[in-house]
């Protein structure tokens, strides 16, 4: 029996997938992009615009042939009944929007888990409350946690005062729990900058507490110069000024003044703007101008 | 210079994170601005490729006063205040008519931009073919060696890849190809100058093939321009290098010493440092102490007991 005729038929009625190229396409499917350095006819391209067009129409059929070819062999996966090709790695090196981030330096806790391996535990956000018979969030708004916002009684424990205001208990322990935990973020936070400067957080926090010291000294009404020195203060440092003996050896008190007149007529005046020239010049030009109006 | 905004709330502080440096990106948010002096091809030109770019876009509709070759400070302030790291500026003036800039900026500063002149224009209104869904990731396709040697094109290359590329994905819904993007380098001129880039766009149909590639077929969907390189400014080395430098959380780990035989079993390899066996630390037998070698008289009951029950 002669199947080759039935198979020719059943060819010829779908078109071709197969693109002849001379030089094989590159492709970087994880872009979905091709780079296809074949010859272009060029004088398709310079024709006129009707045939131009055509003509990229055809080049950029094949080249999506090719492209369409590579990604239905890519393996796949099928997810709510529409099929997944997994695009490999981006080959073409394309620059980022921002720098990587900076790596974090770890937290007190974080030491000390690493230290001993403790794990990180992932909770549910949502947890069941048996009681409402419903699910509700482990912590946040209606949270179970919360649950003793307002309780309309407090059992008073054991060892308590009875006229203690319990209420008022609760509500402060909250408080300091808030508080402490400010507390020790911001600990972190201190250490953490003191180790990024190269310095021990202790040091840091007693040049911290001196410069302090020596500001709130001079903050006195006669700048600090009466009080009392405690014992074993170190000396404050200050500046030091410096000032010309009034008769002054004659060719030196000639030189600074030359150099006083130099920066205030030209020399410095574009880079430290003692005098604006262009504005000088443009208040003297408007003078001029409206004298010569008022004539 | 901007100050950095300090979050008052939850929602606040979630949004200036997701600005942060981050490891894995978000995808690139592209800004389209019109200068002091627009003509209606550069405006067409414009709100075409707002549309494609759509949803990761923003328009801005009013003129400014904007030349970026000359000053960058405008493009700087425009791209932090809206995190956006593409920019596209179109303007027009008899010196350079329809004048299209592309650039993308690294950390707020411009990194590079490439000047186009828009020839010739054909809107997507004016292609009468049905235009494909907002956000879908186009197929690129680059035509002509040009872009592997011209200096310029490589640049302008490197900037239509970032430029169309979407949101990063790892996979993509073989129902979802829907188009294509083509730019083939015309020929160059007679003095060596750049030729005419030109860029097509189009809707993709796959028809049965009889095999498990569908055949495709193009249609034209617009925007179609032919563009002629004008300037370029190429990003400075170390810009480029800090740009393209990956976190190192990113790069993939060898997995070594684990191997796989033709039987599908994996094997690995322990590698087992240098070992004293002089200084190997066993169970301790009197009869092996060094100093009772000294004296063999001696009676070794414990040990003969010992070499018994063995």
């Amino acid at each position: 029996m002669d199947v080759t005729g039935i198979l020719d038929e059943h060819k010829n009625r779908f078109k071709s997938i197969q693109v002849e190229r001379l030089v094989p396409v590159e492709f970087d499917l994880g872009l979905m992009a091709c780079f296809d350095v074949n010859m272009i006819d060029e004088a398709q391209l310079r024709a006129s615009q009707k045939a131009r067009d055509t003509y990229l129409q055809e080049l950029s059929r094949e080249g999506a042939q090719l492209m369409i070819n590579e990604l239905f062999s890519l393996p796949t996966t099928v997810d709510e009944d529409s099929v997944y090709a997994t695009l490999p790695a981006i080959r073409t090196v394309l620059p980022r929007e921002k720098p990587a981030p900076k790596e974090k330096p770890m937290t007190r806790w974080e030491k000390f888990a690493k230290i001993k391996n403790i794990q990180n535990k992932k909770k549910s956000r949502m947890v069941y409350d048996e009681e409402k018979a419903e699910w509700r969030p482990r912590f946040g708004f209606k949270g179970v946690n919360n649950d003793d916002q307002k309780p309309w009684l407090i059992e008073v424990p054991g060892n308590a005062d009875p006229y203690d205001d319990q209420y008022k208990a609760r509500r402060e322990e909250k408080k300091e729990r808030i508080d402490k935990n400010a507390r020790r973020a911001q600990r972190n936070f201190e250490e953490n900058l003191a180790v990024e400067k190269g310095m021990k957080p202790r040091d840091m926090r007693k040049r911290e507490l001196q410069s302090a010291l020596v500001l709130s000294k001079g903050s006195t009404a006669s700048m600090g110069k009466f009080d009392d020195k405690l014992a074993g203060e170190p000396k404050v440092k200050g500046l030091k000024r410096k000032f010309d003996p009034l008769v002054k050896n004659s060719d030196k008190e000639k030189s600074n003044n030359m150099e006083i007149l130099n920066r205030v007529s030209k020399g410095e005046a574009k880079t430290t703007s003692v005098v604006n020239v262009r504005k000088a010049q443009r208040a003297i030009n408007n003078a001029k101008r409206s004298k010569k109006q008022e004539k | 210079m901007l100050l950095k905004p300090k979050a008052k709330n939850a929602r606040a502080k979630r949004f200036l994170v997701n600005r942060d440096p981050k490891i894995v990106e978000n995808g690139k948010t592209a800004l389209f601005v019109r200068g002091s002096t627009t003509s209606q091809v550069i405006l067409d030109t414009l709100k075409d490729l707002y549309s494609l770019r759509k949803p990761d876009a923003i328009n801005f509709t009013k003129k400014n006063e904007i030349h970026p070759f000359d000053s960058e400070t405008s493009i700087e302030f425009f791209a932090r205040k809206n995190d956006s790291s593409l920019f596209a500026v179109g303007m027009h003036s008899k010196k350079r008519p329809h004048n299209l800039v592309l650039g993308r900026t690294f950390n707020y500063n411009i990194l590079d931009m490439i000047e186009l002149g828009v020839e010739r224009c054909t809107t997507m209104q004016q292609f009468k073919a049905q235009t494909c869904a907002i956000g879908m990731k186009p197929l690129m396709i680059f035509n002509g060696e040009a872009f592997n040697q011209n200096e310029d094109l490589v640049r302008l290359k490197s900037i239509l890849l970032d430029f169309f590329r979407g949101e990063a994905a790892d996979k993509v819904s073989l129902k979802g190809l829907e188009y294509v993007i083509t730019v083939t380098a015309g020929p160059a001129g007679a003095n060596g100058e750049t030729g005419l880039v030109f860029f097509r766009t189009y809707t993709t149909t796959l028809k049965k093939s009889g095999t498990r590639q569908p055949r495709v077929e193009l249609e034209e969907m617009g925007p179609s321009l032919d563009l002629r390189v004008r300037r370029v400014r190429q990003p400075t080395e170390d810009m480029w290098k800090q740009a393209i430098k990956m976190p190192r959380e990113l790069k993939v780990v060898k997995t070594k010493n684990i191997s796989r035989d033709g039987l599908g079993d994996k094997y690995g390899r322990i590698h087992v440092g240098k070992q004293e066996i002089n200084k190997i630390q066993t169970r301790k037998v009197k009869a092996l102490k060094k100093h009772l070698d000294d004296k063999p008289s001696k009676k070794q009951k414990t040990s003969n007991d010992m070499a018994d029950s063995d």
